[in-house]
């Protein structure tokens, strides 16, 4: 099978080398395990928020004090607005609607009431520009009952800390109630699932309404819709308050909804999205990539005339730790690890770990390398990048938006 | 509520199995009775061992007094802690490389000490326990098993405050009250009120384990102890169904233990210093050994995930002739420091191990008693722990996490909220923990904190390791608090305790599962760790 541009992995990064590819014409295959980092989305888009434990309030301009291995670095401060720019075009035009700037931070706040600097945000979720701005008036928490993967109280200790009048409160309908009976069901994803079912919707907006009466501001947990964001838009039309809605601990709602959404576009473009298959290992020549296995495809390579890995770190298996050492595991990409096991890790476990910034060498073009020799065909994009911290400076989702198009962009120019 | 007055006729220092076996006996015998632990309940070597319920063959060959003390305790055990103990039996094999001639001898060695031993066929081995070492040449069945130290000490605390005791965790111990020569009271540093606390009582009991060196040095002993390291992993899941050992002189790794969901592989040996002994924890080294000796046993460990690794100090005691620390017993010391040393009201229980905790807390009672002048009989060996009666409850629902409690806690399991939704939903998915234990195990089992809570139902002990319970139980402590603050900041040391088990053995997929537990919780989360005080 031949395609133009082959893409390894499905997460964020891989869809959105994918989309832009197939929008401008190219034939695409997206090889993907299933694993993608949007199953524990936050509801916002990291860029780069922290240096150290200091706040960045211009990503942009915060390039600058980077390490020169990391992807920002490679690309440019002047190449990373530019494609900040793009990004939030591309979104755009895929109908899903963001909120932030790249040369100026907000707020989020997360599952425990933490206010965490970041780039973009889901409309309808919970954002501010700066602690001052925080004008939520009188502020109700609302929870679905016996939901365990939403805290209100911890919300409402954060906000409490800022200033806010916070009040908390839970609120159900009976198909709500019929989920609890088994015991792991009331989680987030199936949560979305009921409320999509009939009316259901209409009935739990009207139980919100009673109860958010004579507030400012409603909080609630974001699982209006894995499908689409129709239900979103109908809680915000109908209630008479403010509505902001926060992300909850893992499923995501709102980070299912983005995958489907990302993939169907792809698919719509014309793209082949292979789900469940694993590539094994790559045929070279010279110093270009010719093609791939698949663990699904056994006898049948996957030519293409460019490749992009995009694999991610350690959780989505794009980086693999053995007993003494740190591999890519499907071209043995060269990578940066350092030294021997016990210094991968600081005992605690909320200091800079050094296993987090691992991850495979490239050039100032993304292209990485075998034994030191650059493969010019084949891109590396996203979290299975060196030196980014992506967890210490808040900028997985950017490295990947932006490497990925960068990469896509690359490819497009040849 | 505490004493009045703050008098007790016995204070025991030290929560680990002994301490609580020692206050549940002397609280049954009419004591009045105080149990003090600078942290929580088997915070020490209690918790950190294999949960062997030895059957005593090990020690047969070298140490029959040991040997005869395990298996009498054993079949004591079985009777009184049923709701504790998983009766597996246990194999010791011959691998190629040890000598087939140990065998003889060991067989031997049990018999005398009347531990039941027989010898099977290797091909009868592998039908019964099909996880060992196909290559084994000889094996030997005892009746070895497995024992939950966290469930043993709480039943024993529980059983401890029904017969009157009072009970303080995160106390510690900052000086005895002397009256001339003799111990008359202790002085305690409460954590959480942050204040100097005294309870005077006629005799003390000092069940340290290996802290017991510095609580006898603080009275004025010594006792010559040598702390000696053991590290172990635990596997992802239960390999194993019965204990696996090996038949040879006991050496590094050579016990492999079934235990609830997991199997745990132990242990090396290394002495260690006093000054370190709340700093150990397991080496590159150590693991390297545990593994490879471990797949011997079971090569199914080399594929199997690693959970975590931990490691303890047994509080190895050199007998007072010989104070060159060469002759070691793993026996029980019980010292009266009224006639050893001349202090009175003092004593020291030590030496032993976890499944000898009975009769070492019998020795400290009979000795506590005769000091009081108090005639009455121990009783521990014959009345059963709380949550080990016979019990039969039919409107006992028939769900999983209702039989994964029951498994815990045995006939107590009563006491746990059952019946409506919110009680019956889960928050550990990988143990089958019910919102409703975790809050019987709130108000009823001495929770102050997340690590509190894993030992009492096994809160992210399983395959996650806390990845999305640990979050879930925080927001039921931080209901029962009142304070989500506490809570969060208690959430953050949970993570830091459970990663210091993992670093060791970070490789594969355990990284991975670090990595994601990172993304959520300091990642989507955004939480730090913002106390820095180990919380144990």
């Amino acid at each position: 099978m031949r395609f133009d541009t082959i893409i390894i992995g499905g997460g964020l990064a891989g869809l959105v080398a994918g989309i832009k590819l197939t929008s401008e014409g190219q034939k695409c295959a997206i090889i993907s395990s299933g694993q993608s980092a949007l199953h524990f989305f936050s509801g916002s888009f990291d860029l780069l928020g922290y240096n150290g434990t200091n706040e960045i309030d211009n990503p942009i301009e915060a390039i600058a004090g980077l390490d020169a291995k990391h992807p920002y670095a490679k690309l440019g401060a002047s190449t990373v607005a530019a494609l900040a720019n793009e990004a939030k075009d591309f979104f755009a035009s895929m109908g899903v609607r963001l909120n932030g700037d790249a040369s100026a931070n907000h707020y989020r706040i997360s599952p425990t009431g933490e206010l965490r600097k970041t780039w973009l945000t889901l409309d309808k979720h919970f954002a501010c520009d700066s602690l001052e701005s925080l004008s939520l008036g009188k502020t109700l928490i609302l929870n679905i009952d016996g939901f365990l993967d939403f805290h209100p109280h911890f919300l409402s200790d954060g906000l409490k800390r800022q200033g806010v009048d916070c009040h908390v409160a839970s609120v159900t309908i009976d198909e709500l109630q019929r989920l609890r009976t088994s015991p792991t069901e009331m989680r987030s994803a199936n949560i979305a699932k009921v409320l999509h079912k009939d009316d259901a919707i209409v009935r739990l907006t009207e139980k919100i309404a009673e109860k958010s009466q004579g507030f400012d501001t409603v909080i609630l947990p974001s699982v209006f819709g894995i499908y689409d964001s129709l239900m979103e838009n109908y809680l915000v039309e109908r209630l008479k308050c403010n509505v902001k809605l926060v992300s909850t601990f893992p499923p995501s709602a709102p980070g299912i909804r983005l995958q489907m959404a990302l993939k169907q576009r792809f698919q719509n473009l014309g793209g082949v999205y292979m789900l469940g298959d694993m590539v094994t290992n790559g045929h070279f020549e010279g110093n270009r990539l010719m093609d791939i296995h698949t663990a699904n495809h056994k006898d049948i390579p996957f030519e293409a005339d460019n490749f992009i890995i995009a694999t991610g770190s350690f959780f989505s298996h794009g980086l693999q730790a053995h007993l003494n050492s740190i591999c890519e595991p499907i071209f043995n990409l060269d990578v940066t690890a350092s030294g021997e096991r016990q210094q991968w890790f600081d005992q605690n476990v909320f200091e800079t770990q050094p296993y987090m910034s691992f991850g495979v060498v490239t050039d100032s073009n993304l292209h990485p390398q075998i034994e030191g020799q650059s493969v010019e065909n084949l891109y590396a994009v996203g979290s299975l990048l060196e030196s980014a911290n992506c967890l210490k400076e808040a900028s997985g989702a950017g490295v990947s938006i932006l490497t990925a198009l960068k990469a896509a962009n690359n490819i497009l120019k040849r | 509520m505490l004493s009045k007055n703050n008098e007790y006729d016995v204070i025991i220092i030290g929560g680990g199995a002994t301490g609580a076996g020692t206050a549940r006996d002397c609280a049954m015998r009419g004591l009045k009775t105080l149990i003090v632990e600078r942290l929580d309940f088997t915070a020490g070597a209690t918790g950190r061992n294999h949960g062997l319920l030895h059957s005593g063959a090990r020690y047969a060959s070298t140490d029959k007094e040991s040997a005869e003390e395990c298996i009498k305790e054993n079949m004591i055990l079985r009777r009184i802690a049923s709701h504790c103990v998983d009766e597996t039996d246990g194999l010791f094999i011959t691998l190629p490389e040890d000598d087939l001639n140990f065998q003889k001898s060991f067989v031997e060695a049990c018999l005398q000490s009347g531990i039941k031993a027989d010898i099977i066929d290797p091909k009868e081995a592998l039908l019964l326990e099909p996880s060992v070492n196909p290559e084994l040449i000889g094996a030997v069945r005892v009746p070895d098993g497995s024992i939950d130290p966290f469930r043993l000490t709480i039943s024993n605390i529980v059983d401890a405050q029904r017969h009157g005791a009072d009970v303080l965790t995160y106390h510690e111990l900052t000086d005895f009250i002397f009256d001339g020569t003799s111990i008359v009271g202790v002085k305690l540093h409460d954590k959480a009120g942050n204040r100097t606390v005294e309870y005077r009582s006629k005799v003390t009991i000092n069940a340290g384990g290996i802290w017991g060196y510095k609580i006898a040095k603080m009275a004025g002993a010594t006792v010559n102890m040598m702390p000696s390291k053991g590290s172990l992993l635990i596997m992802g899941h239960r390999i194993n169904n019965m204990v696996i050992n090996r038949c040879r002189k006991p050496a590094d790794a050579d016990i492999l233990v079934p235990g609830d969901t997991v199997c745990v592989i132990g242990t090396t040996s290394t002495k260690v210093p006093h000054e370190e002994v709340d700093l150990i924890r397991p080496t590159a080294d150590e693991v390297d050994i545990l593994l490879r000796e471990g797949e011997k046993l079971a090569p199914a460990l080399a594929y199997t995930r690693i959970l975590r690794a931990y490691s303890g100090v047994r509080p190895l005691v050199a007998s007072d002739d010989d104070p060159s620390g060469r002759s070691i017993s793993r026996g029980i010391v019980c010292l009266d420091h009224e006639t050893r040393d001349g202090i009175s009201g003092f004593i020291t229980i030590t030496g032993g191990k976890l499944i000898t905790y009975r009769l070492m807390a019998e020795w400290a009672t009979d000795l506590a008693c005769k000091k009081l002048g108090v005639n009455a009989k121990c009783q521990t060996a014959d009345i059963c722990l709380p949550g080990s009666e016979k019990h039969k409850d039919d409107n006992a629902p028939h769900t999983t996490a209702y039989k994964a409690a029951e498994s815990r806690h045995g006939s107590l399991t009563n006491k746990i909220t059952t019946g409506d939704n919110y009680s019956d939903s889960l928050i550990c998915e990988c143990e089958g923990v019910s919102v409703g234990e975790v809050n019987y195990a709130i108000n009823e089992l001495h929770v102050h904190n997340m690590i509190n809570l894993r030992r009492r139902t096994r809160v992210g002990m399983g395959t996650c390791q806390g990845e999305l319970c640990s979050c879930r139980a925080a927001g039921l402590l931080a209901n029962s608090h009142g304070c989500s603050q506490r809570a969060k900041e208690d959430l953050a040391s949970f993570l830091n305790e459970r990663w210091k088990g993992i670093a060791p053995i970070a490789w594969g997929e355990s990284l991975s599962e670090a990595q994601f537990t990172s993304w959520i919780y300091e990642g989507v989360c955004g939480l730090s760790l913002t106390n820095n005080e180990d919380i144990q």
